[in-house]
């Protein structure tokens, strides 16, 4: 019956997920306990001007104002921590999809019963983008109200569509650790490779204003889809939206066509 | 009403890269029949059973189950097959329950009372996690998930290894019963011991080709004695020599030893009236001998 593998799928992760939605909470929880301070030093922002454009563009995101709750969040959480505390859930459930479960033998078990390669490739999907929306919104609700706690004022419409941009950029590299689990069977792969684009999409996305070869691919990078309109300030962005859902829909259709033709390792 | 076969290879072959696993395999399982598949380790057992179950796509040739592709109709196949892995994975977490409950909902069903009832009769405990389970007892509940379904056909790699005499008879057991009920069974192994109580049919698989298929009524028949004749004088070993089926033939001085089918014991015998004889053995030596005689050097038997 479709679904179960979903189930099965989130129940596993059950601990590991509590475990991220605790450690989220307690991340949020910090940065909104030191916002008072941060405001309160006006001069952080001088202090961030002076800094190297490079070192600013790639780590602050650049025009972000430190001493707005929205520029102070978009600098400290959205801009590093948020994406790579997302990129490490959907990487590794993305590569625990098929390739994990290849590795430990536990794919056999799975396949022989009558569920087809196609339907356990969607509902492992369907498993990672439940989960990947569940720490997102867990994210976005802890903004609002540990924001409401230490006068961190933020509009929970801006803080909905940053959490659906930074749900979708975990998505896509989620997916490709699916998809590259799913054609390879190989969880080193699976995992290293996403790691890997990902840090040079940030690098493209955070250089690229200044690197003139690199400008032209920086709207290619999921990382200027995700961050570059500023969603905490101007909401969500529809183009970016459709760039990354269509990036998801085509990675979950080469793991599908990859899965079904090729050879399960015993 | 003749049934079409169960298990029907044309041609199939499986090569990984520039290595050729299986070569050209044509094997026939009817209904009811329980076969056993030996071979070394390496030979294309594993792998024979894959290409079985749509884990592998066939090289070339085709692989019918059920009358259905294996490969292409895969899920249709699942649906009336139980496949034991020749190294089976199970949910480190999951308890034996829990693995029944999820398999059977695969399956369309929310019963787990067959699998209960399967691992009453292999002495299992469902109720602790995998990861907790001896090697054996992992092997037991790998077994329990391949049959609980009571399907029509099972495809088992291995499946008596590592476990203890009381639940491989619990198997047998099983088998006979499955197989009474017109249930189908291959199974694979790599000595004979394992399969000759409850085989039909063996097929003996070397270096990807199946070398023999042989009914195991048949290799009874061919059950090889060891004969030993003392005389009281020497003996000319040609007078032995000539005899159909006699080898290991060796002649020392008073004492002849070979190695003998029973339809040749009566030839030994009057070629030994012709002196006098001092001493006479025959004793029959075991199947596993036998087979090896037969089907070779490094075949079944080397663990």
């Amino acid at each position: 019956m479709f679904g179960d593998v979903l189930v099965k799928t989130l129940r596993d992760q059950k601990r590991s997920l509590l475990g991220w939605v605790v450690a989220i909470v307690l991340v949020v929880l910090m940065y909104a306990a030191i916002w008072p301070s941060i405001r309160d030093q006006p001069s952080l922002n001088d202090f961030l001007d002076q800094m190297p454009e490079a070192f600013r563009s790639l780590f602050a995101t650049s025009g972000a104002d430190m001493s707005t709750p929205a520029g102070y969040l978009q600098i400290e959480l959205m801009s590093f921590m948020g994406p790579i505390l997302v990129l490490l859930y959907t990487v590794t459930q993305g590569t625990g999809a098929v390739a994990g479960e290849e590795d430990r033998h536990t794919l056999d078990l799975l396949l022989t019963n009558p569920v087809s390669r196609t339907q356990v490739v969607l509902e492992k999907a369907a498993a990672l983008v439940v989960g990947t929306v569940l720490i997102a919104a867990v994210t976005g609700v802890s903004l609002l109200f540990f924001g409401r706690l230490f006068d961190m004022s933020l509009p929970p419409g801006m803080v909905a569509a940053a959490m659906l941009h930074l749900a979708l950029l975990g998505l896509v590299f989620g997916s490709m650790a699916l998809a590259i689990g799913a054609v390879t069977g190989r969880p080193a792969l699976a995992r290293g490779i996403p790691a890997f684009v990902a840090v040079v999409a940030y690098l493209v996305n955070g250089l690229g204003p200044m690197v003139s070869w690199l400008e032209p691919l920086q709207r290619y990078s999921p990382f200027y889809q995700y961050v570059a309109h500023d969603p905490l300030r101007h909401g969500v962005s529809w183009p970016s939206v459709l760039v990354a859902v269509a990036t998801v829909v085509v990675l979950l259709a080469v793991a599908v066509w990859g899965f079904r033709r090729r050879d399960v390792r015993g | 009403m003749v049934d079409a076969p169960v298990i029907s290879t044309r041609g199939l072959t499986k090569s990984y890269g520039p290595t050729l696993a299986l070569q050209s395999l044509d094997l026939q399982v009817d209904r009811g029949e329980v076969f056993g598949y030996l071979g070394p380790n390496g030979a294309g057992k594993t792998t024979t059973l894959r290409l079985l179950v749509g884990l592998l796509r066939p090289t070339s040739g085709t692989a019918q189950v059920l009358g259905l592709d294996a490969w292409s109709q895969s899920v249709e196949v699942h649906r009336r097959v139980g496949y034991l892995s020749g190294e089976p994975g199970l949910y480190p977490r999951l308890t034996g329950l829990q693995h029944a409950s999820y398999l059977a909902r695969l399956r369309g069903t929310r019963d787990t009372a067959p699998a209960q009832a399967l691992a009453r009769r292999f002495d299992l405990d469902l109720g602790r996690p995998a990861q907790d389970l001896s090697k054996g007892n992992r092997q037991k509940l790998a077994l329990v998930l391949a049959l609980m379904s009571r399907p029509e056909l099972l495809v088992l790699d291995e499946p008596t290894g590592g476990l203890d005499p009381l639940a491989q008879q619990a198997f047998y057991d099983i088998v006979r019963e499955h197989t009474t009920t017109g249930g189908t069974v291959l199974l694979s192994s790599h000595v004979l011991s394992e399969v000759q109580r409850v085989a039909d049919r063996v097929g003996v698989l070397r270096e990807g080709a199946l070398v023999a298929v042989e009914r195991l009524d048949t290799l009874r028949g061919r059950s090889l004695h060891h004969v030993r004749v003392a005389f009281s004088d020497s003996v000319d070993a040609r007078e032995f020599l000539g005899i159909t089926g006699v080898r290991d033939l060796v002649v020392s001085d008073h004492t002849v030893a070979c190695s003998a089918p029973e339809v040749a014991i009566d030839a030994i015998v009057k070629a030994a009236a012709r002196h006098t004889v001092v001493d006479f053995e025959c004793a029959e030596a075991d199947l596993e001998e036998t087979f090896l005689a037969y089907y070779g050097q490094e075949a079944p038997g080397v663990r």
